[in-house]
């Protein structure tokens, strides 16, 4: 037994309330890992993304989900996050190994904080911070954005629910923003 | 019944009635009046004084172009002055006061001001008060002041809270009187998403507010049944309390919605939302205003624009008189007396201007051609108005129309002009409108009802076209085209009494004449010599007039003159709007370490840094202040072992085939053959040569490698690399992505850094000097298999690595570390101790590389390879660049050390006089240093790196000190780095 262990503290851990129609929650476990394409090695990559997965890697601003629950978010021509439950903090590692050498991958899961909003009133609280036109995000749709200054990606996960990534060192700040905009239309 | 001049008929819910209070006199009104209807069905004449004179005045209009009717809503810190009357919603137990008098609103001491007014016109205090000079700040401008002016503020913190917020649509349109309804009607039947605005809390516009009839039904009727089908669809959204109050690039515009203005609490609501819509397409549906005809004494209460007259009368069910009179020079001014007589309102005459016959029959009112009013009597109310030929007519109202001005102001945002139309004697938008815009209905001079629901049509269909959506098929109901016929006419030359252009600014006739006869003769300087179109009005009733007698004076044609330029906003936002919800601690996101709630719990005072809160020191109890709190840090830092959270650099995971190359283009020194698992510190320059960042770059395997920024530049750093990837080398395989907030990182420095790391790194990691030496990096594992990363890098000049573990882990690992440090006495450490540990190890930070320094001129010029292709290599080698008497990054100490060196300080030779001439250089960094036992200083200094020894003077003349300081070497201590290399 080592003589000191460590204990893990998402900056948004336990976040689970109710507003009216709304329902606001910080998922647990989230892992994130970010799948860059090679220069030159695209059709490579995109082919162990398939393999891995199930699903083919999809277009810019889209989000696949694989049977296991995974979620690849294509935020750009050579990026995509792979999104996916996991508490131990290997999720980079398990990824890499899916890729066999194929992509560049990056841990992003501690750069950041998720929130999951759901409710008929969710799109009326987004509109108070999110500047992109939320009515045109058909289920699935993934953007990067900044809301209240802070960076932000926003995915559309149901009719009424939408998923929230943004930076964790500035969560507290992200939340309050999220939780004002709810407020205000409750 | 105080609700004396309260008749049949109107838009207001008589079912109830609201109790409110105008100057604590109690009074009482209906759902859907105004506070201005409710104070016209109460009788009150007299609202308010003038901004100059302090003349009584009253309502005037009524709509948003209010100069008369300001009040001071609400009481205490909910209290907002300036608010017009005629467009604040009543509300059951509202309150309201006059502002801008001394004293009673009757009985205002400052009225004296209007007996002086022969030594009061435009721009006297100019001429006036020259002399003596001293005496204009503190006696002249005060006096001024205190006796000029609008409301007042309550002076405490508003307690509502304000929002903002972002709407898309296909076509917004502007405005829902007839024009906006049939373009947002057409429209959303098409399919299109909506957006339809409008600042009143009823749409409809003048069709509320006339006698209007569509098809079988009233045109309120009609806006009503419109409004509805508009709101139960899914496509349209409807917002009243709205104005759009400018158009901004790209088919933005801004939007204030007044969200609980008219209830008597906000509750927990914002009050005010700021919209920013993006549209596609807009149609500009603003109408017109209507403008007066200036006159002597026409500015007393009772004295109105006859369209308000009239949706007094139709709309709210109010008349503004039992005696009225009509002053008009078109048609339009015969459909308020024919509307009086139909409600039972005396008309007593219709003074038209023009020589013409009657337009309609008014039964009972005397038909007067070809004359004009040239006086009024009855100071705090109107009793009589004297004609041309010098008859007098009894009056307690005088409906006055010089005509309609379509409201062009939006059209004119992106610095559009607009142009003049001879058959309106208006201006009328131009051809250069703002990108996405159309305009239609009176705002697009189609005066007329049935031309306005046509045009409407018309333009949201061709609107529509143009984005690729069909419009549907025409259904405009049967409407008429009223008439209305107008004779330019400004104002009357025959009165010899003051005739008032600007009611808002008092600003008369004789005002602008004499503008143009001292000289200011363009119309922005008649604006701003007169301050004619300014406040909260913005000269919406007064402009065109204001201009018309300029251009008369200079002999000169109306569209000769121009107008001003309309800038947004169109009526006034509040600046607690403006704010939003960005007040107090949200005024901006702050960003926290990793282990701030263990600092927080262990006495940490935190420092901005950036959005970052960061430790600055942990004060300990029997500590009298921070440099004792600081001083032990950096000894026991020194002594044994510290620990400082420096995860807020930045980093930034760098990966990719050309990764190496890439790295060696943005560093100035070179990083190709950086072996893995070595650490190397680098320097950015700009493209001219200038050092803008600097930092550690790892290389963790042959293609991925691990950049740390500066706090402050992190995301510049990361800005200038990614157009350096997309831009300048798109052919190189180079990935970038920040990881700043995923690791915690943590700084652990002095004699025993690797002795407690030991206890912590798991066994199978060799953490000896020969192993993990000096700028070694790697992967590990702590505390049984935590991953986690390995530097032997050290800012403090000690033995030193930072270990960054997943952020998560963070505060557990600074509690884990300090356990394991507590056999060495370990301590947490701030960036105070930090920057004073960097001092003594002469280590460059922000005020260093604060933009105008280069590699040279901290001594690192030799880092800058020439040997390859990088950014601002080429431009550093320019001659001036490399002067060999170049300011040269030095260490200083005070000759007397008790002495304590000031940053900021400029060196100065001895014997030389202190001036910008003979200066040397600067003081970037000063510190007590425990180590040494007094103050310590970096700077710059010419020629610094062969002058180590001299004495010259550090001179401050901001804090009045000067002293003999010493050039030694920045490195205070361990100069042969022995300590971080143990």
């Amino acid at each position: 037994m080592p003589e000191f262990t460590l204990t893990s503290a998402p900056p948004l851990a336990g976040i689970n309330k109710a507003y009216g129609d709304m329902h606001l929650s910080a998922p647990h476990d989230v892992a994130i890992v970010s799948i860059s394409l090679p220069l030159g090695g695209e059709d490579a990559a995109l082919s162990a993304v398939k393999s891995a997965y199930g699903v083919a890697m999809p277009a810019v601003g889209k989000t696949a989900t694989s049977k296991s629950g995974e979620t690849l978010m294509r935020l750009s021509t050579d990026l995509a996050f792979v999104v996916f439950t996991r508490a131990t903090p290997d999720a980079e590692p398990v990824v890499a190994g899916k890729m066999k050498g194929k992509a560049y991958t990056t841990d992003q899961t501690d750069v950041w904080c998720a929130l999951q909003l759901e409710g008929p009133g969710a799109m009326r609280a987004l509109e108070r911070i999110c500047p992109l036109d939320l009515m045109g995000f058909a289920i699935g749709d993934v953007a990067r954005t900044a809301m209240e200054h802070l960076g932000t990606i926003i995915m559309r996960t149901d009719t009424n629910g939408w998923r929230l990534l943004s930076a964790s060192s500035s969560a507290g700040s992200f939340l309050h923003a999220v939780e004002t905009s709810i407020k205000n239309v409750s | 019944m105080s609700q004396v001049n309260r008749i049949k008929g109107g838009q207001i819910d008589r079912s109830q009635t609201w109790d409110f209070t105008f100057n604590s006199k109690k009074m009482q009104g209906h759902p859907g009046d105004t506070l201005a209807s409710a104070l016209v069905a109460n009788g009150q004449k007299l609202v308010g004084r003038s901004f100059k004179y302090h003349r009584p005045r009253g309502i005037f209009s009524a709509g948003s172009e209010e100069p008369n009717a300001l009040v001071q809503l609400r009481k205490g810190a909910h209290c907002e002055p300036n608010t017009r009357a005629t467009v604040a919603e009543l509300f059951d137990g509202l309150s309201a006061t006059s502002q801008n008098h001394r004293g009673s609103l009757d009985y205002d001491l400052m009225a004296v001001t209007d007996f002086m007014s022969p030594f009061l016109s435009a721009g006297f205090y100019y001429k006036t008060f020259m002399w003596p000079r001293k005496f204009w700040e503190k006696i002249y401008e005060p006096i001024i002041r205190s006796s000029a002016g609008l409301g007042r503020l309550s002076m405490e913190e508003d307690p509502d809270t304000y929002d903002k917020g972002f709407l898309h649509c296909d076509l917004l349109v502007i405005g829902a009187g007839p024009a906006g309804l049939s373009a947002a009607l057409s429209a959303a039947r098409s399919g299109a998403r909506v957006i339809l605005a409008d600042e009143d809390f009823t749409p409809g516009g003048r069709l509320n507010g006339e006698t209007f009839e569509l098809g079988n039904m009233s045109g309120s009727d009609w806006a009503a049944l419109t409004v509805a089908e508009l709101s139960a669809m899914d496509n349209v959204r409807v917002m009243t309390r709205t104005t759009i109050y400018g158009a901004y690039d790209h088919g933005t515009y801004g939007a204030l919605e007044r969200v609980t203005d008219h209830l008597a609490t906000s509750g927990d609501q914002p009050r005010q939302i700021l919209w920013r819509i993006y549209s596609k397409r807009a149609v500009l549906a603003a109408g017109a205003t209507e403008r007066p005809i200036a006159f002597g004494n026409n500015d007393r209460p009772g004295v109105m624009m006859a369209g308000a007259v009239r949706t007094y009368v139709n709309r709210f069910g109010a008349t503004p008189g039992q005696q009225v009179g009509v002053f008009t020079n078109n048609d339009d001014g015969w459909r308020t007396a024919a509307d009086l007589a139909a409600k039972g309102v005396n008309v007593i005459a219709i003074i038209d201007s023009r020589d013409a016959p009657a337009v309609c029959d008014v039964p009972g009112a005397r038909h007067i051609r070809n004359a004009a009013v040239m006086d009024t009597a009855g100071r705090k109310g109107l009793k009589s108005v004297t004609l041309t030929d010098g008859q007098v007519i009894p009056v307690d109202c005088l409906a006055v129309s010089g005509g309609w001005n379509p409201n062009v102001h939006l059209t004119c945002h992106q610095r559009g002009r607009p142009e003049w139309r001879d058959d309106l004697s208006a201006f009328v938008p131009g051809g250069d409108l703002p990108v996405g815009m159309a305009v239609a209905g009176a705002a697009n001079g189609s005066m007329t009802l049935a031309a306005a629901l046509a045009e409407g049509h018309a333009q949201a269909a061709a609107q529509l076209k143009d984005i690729g959506i069909k419009a549907a098929k025409a259904d405009v109901p049967q409407a008429e085209d009223e008439p209305r016929e107008c004779a330019a006419f400004w104002h009357v030359k025959d009165s010899t009494k003051r005739a008032w252009v600007d009611l808002q600014n008092d600003v008369t006739v004789k005002d602008v004449k004499l503008a143009n006869t001292e000289g200011f003769r363009s119309v922005e300087l008649l604006k701003r010599y007169t301050t004619m179109g300014m406040a909260t009005d913005q000269g919406k009733t007064s402009n065109i007039a204001g201009l018309a007698i300029l251009a008369e004076a200079a002999g000169k044609t109306i569209p000769e003159v121009g107008t001003t330029i309309f800038r947004p906003p169109y009526t006034p936002i509040p600046m607690g709007a403006l704010g939003g919800r960005a007040r107090g601690k949200d005024f901006r996101p702050y960003r926290l370490t990793p282990s701030h709630k263990w600092a927080e719990e262990n006495g940490a005072t935190f420092v901005e840094v950036g959005n970052w809160l960061r430790s600055q020191w942990f004060a300990r109890p029997g500590e009298k202040g921070w440099r004792d709190s600081v001083d032990r840090e950096v000894e026991m830092t020194r002594g044994s072992v510290g620990i400082c959270d420096v995860t807020t650099l930045g980093k930034i995971d760098v990966q990719g085939k050309d990764a190496a190359a890439f790295l060696n283009k943005v560093y100035a020194n070179g990083f190709a053959k950086l072996d893995v698992g070595k650490v190397r510190y680098g320097i950015m320059l700009r493209e001219d040569g200038i050092c803008y960042d600097d930092g550690t770059t790892a290389r963790m395997s042959e293609n991925h490698f691990v950049m740390t920024t500066t706090t402050a530049n992190a995301v510049l750093v990361f800005r200038r690399m990614e157009f350096a990837r997309q831009c300048l080398w798109p052919n190189m395989d180079v990935h970038l992505i920040s990881t700043t907030d995923g690791w915690a990182q943590f700084a652990v420095a002095g004699p025993n850094a690797r002795n407690l790391l030991r206890k912590v790194v798991d066994e199978a990691h060799d953490m000896s000097n020969e192993a993990f030496p000096f700028m070694a990096c790697g992967e590990v594992t702590v505390c049984g298999g935590m991953p986690a990363r390995l530097f032997r890098i050290s800012f403090s000049g000690e033995l030193a690595y930072e270990i960054a573990v997943p952020a998560r882990y963070g505060n557990s690992m600074m509690s884990v570390l300090m356990q394991a440090g507590a056999e060495y006495d370990a301590v947490p450490y701030g960036t105070e101790a930090l920057g004073v540990m960097r001092i003594e190890k002469g280590h460059a930070a922000g005020n260093e590389l604060n933009g105008q320094t280069t590699a040279h001129n901290l001594g690192m010029g030799r880092m800058v390879s020439q040997k390859k292709e990088c950014i601002g290599n080429v431009l550093s080698q320019r001659p001036e660049m490399q002067r060999e008497d170049a300011i040269k990054l030095v260490g200083f100490k005070p000759v007397d050390p008790s002495e304590t060196l000031i940053a900021g300080s400029h060196f100065i030779n001895k014997g030389a006089e202190a001036n910008t001439a003979n200066d040397q250089g600067w003081m970037t960094s000063v510190a007590y240093s425990p180590t040494l036992g007094h103050s310590i200083g970096l700077g710059f200094i010419k020629s610094g790196d062969t002058r180590k020894g001299e004495i010259v003077r550090a001179v401050s003349p901001l804090h009045g000190v000067e002293m003999e300081v010493e050039i030694v070497s920045a490195h205070f201590i361990d100069p042969e780095g022995e300590r971080l290399r143990a």
